[in-house]
């Protein structure tokens, strides 16, 4: 592991439940902490009680898009600049501008392998990328 | 989860849209590997030294099958970007082989069929919080 990643609190906004699992283990592996919503209702009101290391969000949600969540988190007077990892199939030039106006920092398009979202997350948070896999062997 | 699924309805979808769901869930299956791997490898030092060979080679065997599962993920992953979207599939008594209820449920929901609640987890706003 080229950082600790102990303690660091990762929250995964994405309602599809195969990529939010890919996502939960990866980071688990890494050593992360993570907490998962599958709606942007969910999801806000999780982040009004804490604030983790990062945010990463799918762009289209089943009850409001992405971009109204991180619109209705910048609203917050609480909010402090969480570093945002947005997540879409496809993106438009003007929604790209947007969420990154709301506060992404970063933009991985669907479909990704388990290892992307990992370099990504980690990218994210200023580190480069945790080692892949099975960290130490004991013997 | 064993639940066979029922074909309860024609469910269709092109080839492409196909190859993408199944490259997630062989992603998920390499995940759930690697997770298994980091697993054996903690547990490494509680076992007594003359039985940690045997428990290598699982290892070694798990990472080899993570391998296999991310690689053929980026091979249907590289497929569902290539195949001429116009191909269609109709992919219903496809899902009724397949045995696990919860994964039959997710493709069928990745294919646009209806989501079923197979357990707790899979409502609409779950919010599972460390």
């Amino acid at each position: 592991m080229n950082f600790d990643t102990r303690g660091l609190k990762i929250m995964v906004v994405e309602n599809d439940r195969t990529v939010l699992e890919i996502i939960q283990l990866r980071l688990e592996v890494a050593g992360f902490h993570s907490a998962m919503a599958r709606t942007g209702r969910s999801a806000i009101e999780a982040l009004a009680n804490f604030r983790p290391a990062a945010l990463v969000i799918e762009m289209n949600l089943p009850d409001m898009s992405g971009l109204d969540v991180l619109e209705a988190l910048n609203s917050s007077v609480d909010r402090c600049a969480v570093p945002t990892l947005i997540m879409a199939k496809q993106l438009g030039q003007g929604d790209l501008k947007l969420a990154i106006s709301l506060g992404a920092r970063d933009c991985i398009a669907k479909p990704f392998s388990g290892a992307d979202i990992l370099t990504r997350v980690s990218r994210l948070l200023g580190k480069s990328a945790p080692i892949q896999g099975r960290s130490v062997v004991h013997v | 989860m064993n639940a066979h699924a029922p074909v309860t309805q024609e469910l269709n979808t092109n080839v492409s849209t196909t190859f993408d769901v199944l490259a997630w869930e062989i992603e998920l299956a390499g995940a759930r590997c690697i997770f298994l791997d980091t697993l054996i490898g903690e547990l490494m030092p509680t076992v007594p030294p003359e039985k940690r060979e045997r428990l290598i080679q699982g290892m070694h065997a798990v990472d080899l099958l993570a391998q296999h599962l991310t690689s053929l993920s980026a091979f249907s992953r590289r497929l569902s970007e290539v195949v001429p979207a116009e191909s269609g599939v109709e992919v219903s008594k496809a899902l009724a082989d397949i045995t696990l209820g919860d994964l039959a449920d997710r493709m069928r929901t990745a294919f646009g069929g209806e989501e079923e609640a197979v357990d707790d987890r899979a409502e609409a706003g779950d919010l599972d919080l460390f």
